[in-house]
């Protein structure tokens, strides 16, 4: 049960103006209490929410060409390039006009391979699969992961979780396929570990998915729940 | 949830994941995302477009950097991106002093006075992230002013709440209770939406 006063200092809290010794204090309060975290959570995406309100606007081209710019350079910076001498400057010139004659013959090339690459398409169910490889996110132990074959004509795939411990009693791990053409996530069904924290099972999404973008599991209540609830622990695209 | 339905949720968490590995593409996706209403916000909060690109960049330079100690248990990708921008948008109001100065332009104002700098989206490209801020605005417009009335001024102007208090000429526990019966109350219409 949580306080009126709790209430209070976590509405403060969310839109960040607790003094530092209240926040301070707040926080040791909330790694005791779950319940407050959770309502501090609710209060953060209400709070973020207020942030639509504002006219809307967009900032110009050239801000992201400027930030893309910084990133790249801070690659850069981690990665050294080799150095060049100066008296061969000709040379990367060599190199691109080879190039560009080696992608013309390649652009050509990618046109029959294209061609070819569509007719065993159709004859390989195997090529009318998509692979989607599922990393943890943070509730989920670092080296758990999961790979799902997925074959949109069939509406049908195949999970191989690895590195997933058992959930705790009363819990079990829910599959979901998010899909372009829909505003939830749509359900694949729930997903068993064994004792190693590995699984191996064939799926087939409730409801039709055509488009779909990712796969994601999620800890839910057992038996699974028809739209998602609990924190997601494996994610991933294509 | 109002902003991002839950399956934006999982596709905004992979882009962080991704981003945490130092992926480009993702950044950029991300960006395309979220550079429209984090730059809305600061533009509302800093009535200057060239401070709030500076701040935006700030955001995302800190979102390539910070990536991979997100944590989905504290907030949505959304929320989270929202209050980094409003945390380097008050640092910079205070380091030029001028919270006394902050804009809290109407929509019209802002528009006009941000035109030269900023793009104002097209009605087509937004329709979605649109009608999105219609509902949040309906449903903050239906709040009691007085709840509504503290929670803009926490949020945009950023005045504690004994500010709030002092503005208001209203007692310190009257306007925490405004505070949090005004966002219990958004919250809970919001995700009934």
């Amino acid at each position: 049960m949580i306080s009126e006063e709790q209430q209070d200092q976590a509405a403060l809290y969310a839109l960040g103006l607790l003094d530092a010794d209240e926040d301070a204090a707040f926080e040791s309060e909330l790694k005791a209490n779950a319940e407050l975290r959770d309502l501090v959570r609710e209060l953060r995406e209400a709070a973020g929410d207020v942030a639509l309100t504002a006219p809307s606007l967009l900032p110009p081209a050239s801000l992201k060409q400027r930030i893309m710019g910084e990133i790249a350079l801070e690659t850069k910076r981690v990665v050294p390039m080799p150095t060049q001498r100066a008296s061969f400057g000709w040379i990367p010139w060599a190199i691109a006009a080879a190039l560009a004659v080696f992608c013309g013959l390649l652009a050509l090339d990618r046109v029959r391979l294209e061609r070819q690459l569509s007719d065993i398409r159709a004859a390989d169910p195997l090529m009318q699969t998509t692979f989607f490889a599922l990393a943890p996110s943070a509730p989920a132990p670092s080296d758990a992961k999961a790979t799902v074959a997925w074959q949109p004509g069939r509406q049908s795939g195949v999970i191989r979780i690895s590195n997933l411990p058992a959930p705790q009693p009363g819990k079990d791990y829910q599959l979901w396929a998010v899909d372009a053409e829909h505003k939830d996530p749509i359900s694949a069904g729930v997903v068993r570990v064994d004792k190693n924290g590995v699984a191996q099972i064939r799926f087939k999404p409730v409801e039709k998915a055509e488009h779909v973008k990712a796969f994601a599991i999620s800890l839910e209540r057992e038996g699974g729940v028809p739209k998602k609830e609990g924190p997601i622990l494996l994610v991933g695209t294509t | 949830m109002a902003e991002t339905s839950t399956a934006q949720q999982m596709l905004d968490q992979e882009m962080i994941a991704r981003i945490g590995r130092r992926d480009q593409s993702a950044f950029s996706a991300l960006y395309d995302r979220l550079s429209g209403p984090l730059y809305s916000l600061a533009m509302k909060m800093l009535g200057d477009p060239a401070e709030a690109q500076d701040a935006l960049q700030d955001v995302f330079l800190q979102i390539w950097s910070r990536a991979a100690t997100y944590d989905p248990e504290q907030s949505s990708v959304f929320s989270w991106t929202v209050l980094l921008t409003r945390s380097r948008v008050i640092d910079r109001l205070r380091a030029r002093g001028r919270r006394s100065r902050i804009v809290v332009a109407s929509t019209e104002d802002t528009l006009t006075g941000a035109a030269d700098a900023s793009t104002v989206e097209s009605a087509a490209d937004t329709v979605e992230k649109n009608d999105e801020a219609v509902r949040v605005r309906d449903v903050l417009n239906n709040l009691p002013s007085e709840q509504r009335e503290a929670i803009e001024l926490a949020f945009f102007e950023h005045l504690s709440h004994h500010e709030i208090a002092a503005r208001l000429g209203q007692p310190l526990g009257t306007v925490k209770a405004r505070i949090r019966r005004g966002l219990l109350k958004l919250r809970e219409r919001l995700n009934s939406l």
